[in-house]
Order: structure tokens, then sequence, then C-alpha cells
């Protein structure tokens, strides 16, 4: 006969990864479900269901305005970002630099700065160089904020990259410049894809900065946080669950993305 | 005729360590020469500097007799094999080819052309369009070695292309090395830390040693006529005989070898009797006997040692004092040395002298 005892911590550990998935998913199960409803008010039972939240927010100059801004930041930031982060990657591995070790460190930084102090700087800092808050100054900032993503992934394919390859390009021909565009950047593709599209989503997702360096046209999620202020609705749900969709769409894409890049 | 590449008074230091000193050496067009050498020696250093990817310390190289000792890699006409290939991942075989010639400026047409016929000439036309990571060693290899040849440099420079393939594979691309460069008479500069790989494919072998050239020549008079204890040690298996010079009659000399006199070839030494002296004694150039030679030197000894090596079997003889010889013997000459004496011999002109430069300095 099975001892129940004997299988207590394996019972214990099931029990507690069930609670875990539960505290995970059910704010967003609500979120999600919320959106369906037909009434005004957020909140249970959910009597009857209906797509028309989703309809309004599709018709919602302000929403469509929002992300559209939004998105146009985020393709800003990340190019300026992917830009300047695979030039710093490049200068830490390349030969005959000193200070590579600060280069680095500097790079990172303003990854494990909290939010709050990386925003009220910007915010000091864009005011000392007179700079308007508003778009420059949002993409400027999250720009500083995707730049030590992308030269840490950067950096790690760089270092997988066999050191005379470059010199093979130079070999048959190619000047430093050519040599960078037709085999470190190919080489360097599916972790700029990848970090490219963190950048997107950390920008997309960004309130603390966006809130101190903006201006009066909203983000999206300062439009949403407008919205909540004025109180829940299922309208805010039903844009929620859209942006979330997409986000996890994408976030899921570029796992993939990755994950073939490392098979190959 | 203008030799096709030069080292002139060429050294290379990386901080106090000095990789290649005073290197001279010049190339002929055509030639298949290798650089020879131990771990460390200085070769890829050398093959590095006249590709333009190491600036020499001082000294000057030559291509085609211009100085191009300041002349950046994608501004010099030669090309390198390297150890590990180094074909751009991303892109197929037809595109790693391609690479070189389109950066020379031709048009699709004779990219498309010269391509195609390098292919051919290693049976690779129906991997084109396959990824180098979907390629087996011995096709990387042909890939890497078939875009190196395509923009036509002056020079091939190929470091250690070999090293990565297993003994079979690499015997068969040793011939196939051989035979391209026969077929496009190009320049070939080979470098290996494997003596039987050198001695197989080269016009002429460069031996070299802690960042200078021991010497340099064709295989058989490097194997041969070793000019030094190195070249001797470092080329083929060999009986080193340190001996002392007795006295000279017209070419041979007569040297005293641990008590025992023998014969040996001058080699243009012209030693003193009382000097010190190598006889380099191939194992093949040993005759084993059971009874005593009529002529040559001859030494008694016992077998010590038997090893079976399939076409033939190596004889470890311990003769005067303790002294050990060794000596390859046929198949079909074993059968007759079954006992322990048995009788040593080789003709005097088989070996050759070197002189010990320890004696003298
Ligand atoms: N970039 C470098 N920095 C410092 N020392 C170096 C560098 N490259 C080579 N050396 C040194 O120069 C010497 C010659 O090196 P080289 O690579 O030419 O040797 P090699 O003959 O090709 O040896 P191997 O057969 O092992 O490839 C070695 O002692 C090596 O340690
Ligand atoms: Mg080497």
């Amino acid at each position: 006969m099975r001892n129940m005892f004997a299988d207590a911590p394996r019972t214990t550990l099931t029990a507690f990864y069930w609670a875990f998935l539960l505290y995970l998913l059910l704010p967003l199960t609500l979120m999600m479900a919320m959106s369906f409803k037909d009434a005004n008010f957020v909140a249970f039972p959910i009597g009857d269901w209906t797509l028309d939240w989703y309809a309004k927010v599709m018709q919602d100059k302000q929403f469509l305005e929002a992300c559209l801004y939004s998105v146009m930041i985020a393709a800003a930031s990340t190019l300026a970002a992917t830009t300047l982060g695979t030039w710093i990657a490049m200068l830490i591995v390349a030969e005959g630099i000193k200070g590579q070790v600060i280069i680095f460190a500097l790079a990172c930084l303003p990854a494990v700065v909290p939010g709050m102090i990386s925003a009220i700087s910007l915010r000091i800092f864009i005011s000392t160089i007179d700079m308007p808050t508003g778009t420059a100054a949002i993409i400027l900032g999250h720009t500083v904020h995707a730049v030590p993503f992308v030269v840490v992934m950067a950096l790690t394919r760089l270092r997988s990259m066999p050191g005379n390859l470059v010199d093979a390009a130079r070999d048959l021909g190619a000047d430093s410049v050519v040599a960078f565009f037709r085999v470190t950047l190919p080489y360097l593709k599916p972790a700029l894809v990848g970090g490219m599209i963190f950048c997107v989503l950390l920008s997309i997702d960004d309130f603390v900065r966006t809130f101190f360096l903006g201006g009066y046209r909203p983000t999206l999620p300062m439009l949403i946080f407008a919205k909540v202020q004025g109180g829940m609705s299922p309208e805010i749900n039903a844009m929620a669950t859209l942006v979330l969709v997409v986000t996890a769409a994408v976030g899921l894409y570029a796992e993939y993305l990755t994950r073939r890049a490392r098979t190959r | 005729m203008q030799p096709v590449v030069q080292f002139d008074n060429v050294t290379k230091s990386y901080g106090k360590h000095v990789a290649v000193e005073n290197l001279n050496l010049s190339i002929e067009a055509g030639k298949f020469v290798t650089l020879l050498g131990p771990s460390g020696c200085g070769k890829s250093t050398s093959l590095r500097m006249l590709g333009g990817f190491e600036m020499p310390n001082s000294g000057r190289i030559l291509l085609g007799g211009k100085d191009v000792t300041r002349v950046p890699p994608n501004k010099r006409n030669v090309n390198i094999v390297f150890q590990d290939y180094a074909l751009f991942p991303h892109m197929s075989v037809a595109k790693n080819i391609a690479f070189g010639l389109e950066l020379k400026g031709l048009d699709n047409q004779q990219i498309h052309r010269r391509v195609s016929e390098l292919l051919e000439l290693v049976q690779l036309q129906d991997y084109a369009k396959r990824l180098p990571s979907e390629l087996s060693g011995g096709q990387r290899q042909r890939v890497a070695l078939m875009r190196a040849l395509a923009p036509d440099p002056d020079v091939l420079l190929l470091d250690e292309p070999l090293s990565a393939l297993d003994a079979k594979l690499r015997q068969q691309m040793q011939i196939e090395l051989k035979s391209i460069q026969e077929k496009t008479g190009k320049t070939f500069m080979f470098v290996t830390h494997d003596q039987e790989e050198a001695l197989t494919m080269s016009d002429t072998i460069v031996v070299m040693n802690k960042g200078k050239i021991e010497q340099m020549g064709d295989p058989n008079t490097l194997y041969g006529r070793p000019g030094s204890v190195f070249v001797a040690n470092f080329i083929g298996e060999t009986n080193l005989l340190r001996s002392t010079v007795v006295g000279t009659e017209g070419d041979t000399t007569a040297l005293n070898w641990n008590g025992v006199t023998i014969k040996a070839a001058q080699g243009g030494l012209a030693p003193k009797a009382g000097d010190h002296l190598y006889v380099v004694l191939r194992p093949e150039a040993i005759h084993c006997s059971a009874d005593e030679p009529t002529s040559g030197n001859r030494i008694k000894g016992k077998v010590r040692q038997r090893v079976f090596k399939g076409n033939h079997t190596s004889l470890s003889v311990e003769v005067a004092d303790g002294a050990v010889l060794n000596a390859l013997v046929h198949p079909s000459d074993v059968a007759q040395l079954n006992g322990e004496d048995i009788w040593v011999g080789w003709k005097p002109e088989t070996t050759t002298v070197i002189p010990d430069r320890h004696a003298h300095n």
C-alpha cells in the first residue's frame, strides 16, 4: 500500500504550482472576462456577454491616436537604441580600445537604475539642455532605457562570433565598413531582431519615464491611466486585453526567433 | 625571374617575445611552398604578415616586387584559407565563393560563370545553394579553398587547412590540394606542423624553428641531407650518432662512434680530426642480417625490441656500449632474424653528417 505521507512533499509542490499559476493568471483572466460583459460597470456576476466594448474601442479616436503615438515612439527609440547599442557592443569587443569594462558598466547602468530615479534624472537632464518635454524627450528616455538590453544581446552574439570571419572578409577585399555590413551585421541579426522586439515592448509598456518626460499627447499607458482615473469600465478592460494579446504575440514571436537562431 | 613573395629581413615581436626574427625568404611563382615547424615557431605569424593582418616591427614584405608592408589586407592580391575555414555562416556556398568576386567588381554573369567553374573543379556543383552548416568537413574545406582561389590571387596562403580533418580525409585532401595547385598553376604557401604532410605536397619546404629559418629545400634534400640536428629530428625518424672524427680519406670521413669506427660521406664539411659530428642514419638505410655483411659499415648487436607495423617491422638493436639503433626490416627479411644476435650494416653514402654546433660554441 502506498503511504500517503511519502507523497506529501510532491503533493505540496504540485499544489503550490497550481496556486502560483492561478495567482499569475487570475487577474488577467478576470480582466479579459470583464471586457466581454454587457453592462457599464466592472463587477460580478457577468450576466450577458457582448463584443460591443471592442467595437467601441476600435472606434475610439483617442485610443487609436494613442496607439499610433506609442508605436511611433517605440519605432524611433528602438531604431536609436539598436544603432547605439550595436555600436557600443562593437566598441567593447574591438581590439586596442582602453576602458572597455567602464564602457560596458556605463552602458548597462540604465537597466539597473530604478525607473523613478531614471525618470527624474532624465527630466532634470532635458531641462538642463533646454529640451522641451514631449515626443523627442520621450524617445530620448526610452532609448536610454533600452540601450543596455541591446548591448548585452549584441555582445553575447559577438562574443560567439569566430574571430576570423571579419579577417576572411577583409582578406577577400572588403574594407572595414563593407565587412561590418556584409558579415558582422548579418551574423548579429538574430540577436538584434530579438533585441529590437524587446525594445519595442519596453517602450510601449513604459509609464514612469513617459509620465515625467511627456507633453500633452498621451501614449497608450498614459491614456489608459487617465481613463482608469475616471472610473473603471469594461471599455478599459477591452483596451488592456487588446494590448495584452498583441504584446504577447510579439513577445512569443521574438522568443521563437531567438530559439531558431540558437539552433542554427 | 622575379620572385612573387619576398620577406626582406622581417622581424615581428609581441612585447618582449620575438615571434619571427630576421626572416629572409623568396618564393618563386607557381611553387608549392610549405612552412614547417613546431607549434609556436612563427609560421602563422609569417603568413598573417603576408596577408596583411600583422604589421612587422621591421623589414619589408614584397609581393611581385612591390613593397606591401603597409598595405591593408583588402588591397593585397593574396588570399588565405583559414584553419577553421571561416566560411560566412549566413551565405550559401555559391555566395561565399562569389564574395571576393563581387568586391572585385565583376558583373553577375562573370561571377556566375567563375563560381560554377570553381564548384566543378571540386565536384560541388550540386551544393551551391547549401549553407556551410549543411556541409561535411571535407566539403567545407573545399569551399574555403575555392572562395580563396576565386579572386585569382597572386599567392594562396593556407594555414593548417587540413588539421581539422580525420586522417583518411586528410590524405585524400593532400592529394587533391596538390592537384589543384598543379591545375591552376598558383603559388601556394602552406603552413603545417606535420612533416609528412609537408613531404607529400611541397616543392619547397621551409623548416622554421623559434622564429627563424632552420633550412630550406626540396623534400628530398631535407630528408636526405638535413642541415641541422633540429631538421634531422623534425623530419622523419632518425638515428643520430654523435661521433668524433678520426681522419679523412678522399671524400669519406672515418669516425669513432662509441668505440666503433664508422665511415661517412663528408657532405662538404671538411672536418678535421678531433671534431665532433653527428651522423644521420635513417632507419630504412640500415640493413639487418644474421651474417656479417661484406662491405660498408657493420656492427654486431642484440635485438632488444621488435614492433610489428604491418608493412615492416621496427627493430631496436643494442650495439656498442648500450647505444641503440632503430632499423626498419622488410617482412620477408624478418624470418631470418629470429635470434638475438644480428649484424646491422649500412652504406656510408646513405648517411650524411651534421656539425655539432654545441661543441663549437
Ligand atoms: N597576438 C599575439 N599576441 C602575443 N603573442 C602572440 C600573438 N600571436 C602569436 N604570438 C606568439 O608568437 C609566437 C608565434 O606564433 P604563431 O602563431 O606564428 O605560431 P605557429 O608557428 O603558427 O604555431 P602553431 O603551429 O601552434 O599554429 C608564439 O609564441 C605565440 O605565442
Ligand atoms: Mg599557427
